[in-house]
């Protein structure tokens, strides 16, 4: 599918289209950028990396809980199924699309929410009301929501651009509307969610270009807000307890998860056990198949396994930067580097967990973590990247074929 | 941009310092601990090794037993596949106990009263030992409060079959009597322990098992013993110690040439499978343990130490009186009669205190007890039995033979006055039976292990000259006289084969030094005269009816006649010397 434009009505979208058009021939010779295929292949990579993984880890838990061995191996393959075309379709979507719907996933992702949150297909897991369940199938609202955020961010703060210097321009309605969309899943208690959609946020504006000096107040508000959040609670407030080594810290209490990490890990050495050889995933670490998969990749495939691991997240870091950096519209930075703070933010905030360098935060490694919703919104936020570096690739493609010679 | 690339390398750095410290740094430490917190360690069972006969006759083995135990505190209904395979089906507590009872054979209600005795327990004995048929029944049932545990048990497949001689092990499986006790260091095996690491909900994962020590096997113990032989000998000899009102009696077969124990029969005899039916005086080995005055079937060994020494021929004359005195000894026979003109062949043939008596006068009585060490008595055979006696050729305090009374001097050479195990008594006469050698008395060929290899095996020994050949040959000679002319001659006889024999009948001492009227009767001998292959030894206890060596004669010639038979010994074919009797 071609992006094809419609009819200019005035001269800047005459302007934009003649360069459109003139993106189209050059594409249909060409193939598609380095920073498209890199991106692409490391999520890929990743993903089927984190199937294999998903399989290996829940495949006693799942049997365990009469799914069947690939119970939850399969469930996670159909979003696959479903997430892998979505986010190549969505690449080859116009970024005008997002420019007018980007609205559309943030208001259905808090309205979703809301039924989370007041309604009976709410769903409590560990604490946290944050799942929707309609007919058997369970979603995330607030993945949906990232989606909008960095969508309707892009869109918002690239209209705002010629004032972003100002205050109060950044302020309304960027912040409301981020607020609100995070203040819905806090109420649902997810603290790790909403740490990384706060990340999210100040990512965007940081990629926005706003000053600094802008945004610390807005910062300090949010460790506060943290802070209160986390100390209101008797689950967070024990989980970070634990962390400090002021809690009971008996094999029951949270230790236990990451106790048995630790242990899972040091089974694993340099070289692993073997895939599918873990002994925590029989039964011992409490969540082997999402948020303490790490574990188990450091438990079969070792240290080296571990840092292979940490070095695709790096290159996906690289990727987006280099997407960021080739890019030369604003929505396409925000895009970009609020999808980068979100993914490799994400990972990071689980892998510190993981390995005990923050206190336990339940939220999964994206794209290898078991878990169908969030696999879908997190192609779908690639996917996006993915149309806008080949805008971004080909509006500096003069640049890059400079280079090249 | 730039900040974004310097947190990325921070953080990722962090990542890998932790990772190399969980991974590498810790790794020992943390692995030493989930490895104890995750495993569970269990007992392999190193089996027990079998006692087997000469022919490979299992008399002794080990068999694998469960102990079905139970966890009270989670007796509830529960839930197994249906009968067709699909599905699950429902059972309730009282359905799974009733089902459980049905297949162990047991009342409901017995099974119900272990279970609920304390419900919050955790453990509940329901039987110590159960079948494997009954355990895999058990299985079946596919209850998940029942815990099984693997454990051996020892049986006697041909019961009282040597049941002196194999000897029984305690319920807790340690070895108590007989080739049991004897051999164990051969027998037990070592248990093994390995390490399985276990789900969280008990379940093993499969390759995690591993075996910190290696369970070993027993090794298996041979006897020279032939079941078949022994237990003919047993059964021909409690019906004779019964048919006479006796106590107790015991047969000895060994083989000629090799000093090889082939039989050791006792009556009583211990059921090694139910120890307790048996009275505790009789569940070891008497043949090993219990010396006695062997009486008249001594003279033999003195006459054979008497022509070795060539103080005596088997023609050497004596005037036998019915009461010879001699210093402050007073010597009887055991009936009246004149003055006899015997040979050395009448004395025997006759059983002739006197003349015994009057005829090692021509030996000074340390040679004699020379020729008594040389035939091995006074010490424990090469067997090393357990609760194997010496016997007693000198009383205790009394430090050389010369020291003896002038009494004890002569009873000693009709047998009366020291004392010899059956075994002892038997290797003896091998050694009259092989030509004067003595082969060491053996009752164990060894130990075989697991891998075929043996142990412990006997040295091959080339035995010891205890006696001229010629002494021997001459010994069994006038020993084929009692079986031709002498009282019991009619109760002796093989067709076909030569047969030379001793009687005996032993006053037995009240244990106070004092003889009290009771009897051991005895006979010993060995066939064909002209090569003798087999050694038989019979003592009857304190037998009613009969008191004399007729008593025994009837089981001598049985089992004689059966060895000859088993081990298909060629007949004789030279005629016996005729050797006088008197002059």
């Amino acid at each position: 599918m071609k992006p094809r434009t419609s009819a200019p009505t005035s001269s800047t979208e005459q302007a934009r289209s003649a360069r459109t058009a003139r993106i189209s021939l050059g594409r249909a010779l060409q193939p598609e950028s380095r920073s498209y295929f890199l991106l692409l292949g490391t999520t890929l990579f990743l993903l089927l990396f984190g199937l294999v993984m998903v399989l290996s880890s829940s495949s006693v838990s799942s049997y365990a809980g009469s799914q069947g061995s690939f119970g939850v191996f399969w469930r996670q393959a159909i979003f696959a199924v479903i997430g892998v075309p979505l986010m190549l379709i969505i690449s080859q979507l116009p970024v005008r699309v997002w420019r007018r719907w980007a609205w559309l996933p943030l208001v259905a992702g808090i309205v979703l929410q809301l039924l989370v949150l007041f309604t009976p297909l709410g769903i409590e897991v560990g604490g946290n009301r944050n799942w929707i369940g309609i007919g058997g199938f369970n979603a995330q609202p607030s993945e949906l929501i990232k989606v909008g955020l960095v969508a309707w961010l892009g869109v918002i703060l690239s209209k705002k651009e010629p004032h972003l210097h100002r205050w109060g321009h950044v302020l309304i309605p960027a912040l409301p509307v981020a607020g609100l969309g995070i203040f819905v899943v806090m109420l649902g208690g997810d603290l790790g969610t909403v740490m990384i959609m706060t990340a999210l946020v100040f990512g965007a504006l940081f990629f926005a270009g706003i000053k600094f000096r802008l945004l610390v107040i807005p910062v300090l508000i949010g460790i506060a807000l943290t802070l209160v959040i986390a100390l209101t609670s008797s689950n967070r407030l024990s989980r970070i307890e634990n962390f400090l080594g002021i809690g009971s810290g008996d094999q029951t209490g949270l230790s236990y998860q990451n106790q048995h990490a630790d242990w899972a890990m040091a089974a694993g050495g340099v070289f692993g056990v073997g895939l599918g050889n873990s002994k925590a995933k029989w039964l011992w670490l409490p969540a082997a198949d999402n948020d303490f998969i790490f574990a188990i990749i450091g438990e079969e495939l070792g240290l080296v396994g571990a840092i292979v691991v940490l070095a695709l997240f790096v290159v996906l870091a690289v990727s987006f930067l280099r997407i960021v950096r080739s890019s030369t519209d604003l929505f396409s930075r925000v895009v970009t580097g609020s999808v980068m703070v979100w993914l490799i933010g994400q990972a990071f905030v689980n892998i510190a967990v993981v390995l005990q360098v923050v206190p336990v935060l339940g939220v999964p490694l994206p794209l290898i973590s078991s878990g169908g919703s969030a696999l879908v919104t997190t192609l779908v936020a690639i996917g996006i990247v993915l149309s806008i570096s080949r805008h971004s690739e080909a509006t500096a493609d003069g640049l890059s074929q400079k280079k090249v010679r | 941009m730039t900040i974004a690339v310097l947190i990325i390398v921070a953080v990722v750095s962090v990542f890998c310092v932790r990772l190399v410290d969980i991974q590498i740094v810790q790794a020992d430490s943390l692995n030493a601990i989930s490895l104890a917190s995750r495993s569970d360690s269990t007992v392999t069972l190193g089996t027990r090794g079998d006692i087997v006969d000469a022919n490979g006759v299992v008399l002794a083995t080990s068999i694998l037993r469960y102990a079905i135990e139970a966890d009270p505190s989670a007796v509830a209904e529960f839930e197994r596949p249906g009968p067709d395979g699909t599905g699950e089906v429902k059972v309730s507590a009282e359905q799974a106990i009733g089902e459980l009872a049905s297949v162990m054979g047991l009342e409901p209600s017995v099974v119900t009263a272990i279970v609920t005795a304390d419900p919050t327990s955790r453990y509940a004995l329901i039987s110590k030992s159960v079948d494997v048929t009954t355990y895999n029944a058990i299985r079946a049932l596919d209850i998940p409060w029942l815990y099984y545990k693997a454990d051996q048990s020892r049986t006697y497949p041909d019961g009282s079959v040597a049941g002196n001689l194999v000897g029984f092990v305690g319920a807790d499986g340690s070895a108590l009597a007989g080739t049991e006790l004897t051999q164990n260091a051969c027998l037990a095996g070592s248990d093994g322990s390995e390490v399985t690491e276990t789900g969280e909900d008990g379940v093993a994962i499969p390759g995690s098992t591993v075996t910190l020590k290696k369970a070993v096997d027993g090794g298996k113990v041979q006897l020279t013993i032939n079941a078949d032989l022994q237990y003919f000998a047993q059964e021909a000899l409690a019906q004779r110690v019964t048919e006479v009102g006796a106590e107790s009696g015991t047969v000895v077969v060994t083989e000629a040439k090799t000093g090889k124990i082939l039989t050791a029969a006792e009556y009583p005899t211990v059921d090694p499978n139910n120890v307790d039916a048996t009275d505790p005086a009789f569940r070891g080995a008497k043949v090993f343990s219990d010396p006695f005055e062997p009486g008249s079937t001594f003279k033999s060994i003195t006459a054979a130490s008497l022509i070795d020494a060539g103080a005596a021929t088997p023609s050497s004359q004596v005037m036998a009186p019915y009461e010879y005195k001699s210093g402050s000894a007073v010597i009887h026979d055991s009936f009246f009669h004149p003055d006899m003109p015997w040979t050395l062949t009448g004395v025997i043939e006759q059983s002739s205190n006197t003349g015994i008596s009057m005829l090692s006068n021509n030996m000074s009585v340390d040679q004699r007890w020379d020729y008594m060490n040389k035939f091995h008595l006074g010490k424990p055979t090469e067997v090393g039995f357990v609760g194997e006696d010496s016997g007693d050729i000198l009383p205790g305090g009394v430090s050389g033979p010369t020291q003896l009374d002038d009494q004890t001097i002569y009873n000693t050479t009709f047998g009366q006055g020291l004392t010899v195990t059956a075994v002892q008594m038997a290797s003896a006469y091998q050694a009259i039976a092989n030509n004067g050698v003595r082969m060491p008395v053996q009752l164990f060929e060894g130990c075989k292990h697991e891998d075929g290899t043996v142990t412990d095996a006997p040295p091959t020994s080339t035995g010891e000259q205890v006696i001229s050949p010629q002494a021997a040959q001459d010994t069994v000679h006038m020993m084929e006289s009692v079986a031709t002319t002498g009282y019991a001659a009619d109760a002796l006889k093989i067709p076909g084969y030569r047969v030379s024999a001793k009687t005996g009948t032993a006053e037995m001492s009240n244990g106070s030094g004092a003889y009290g009227g009771a009897y051991l009767t005895s006979m010993a001998g060995m066939a064909p005269s002209d090569d003798p292959q087999y050694v038989v030894s019979v003592t009857i206890r304190k037998p009613v009816t009969i008191t004399s060596g007729l008593a025994a004669a009837p089981v001598f010639q049985k089992v004689l006649s059966q060895a000859l038979k088993t081990y298909r010994v060629q007949p004789s074919t030279v005629p016996a010397p005729d050797l006088p009797t008197t002059y």
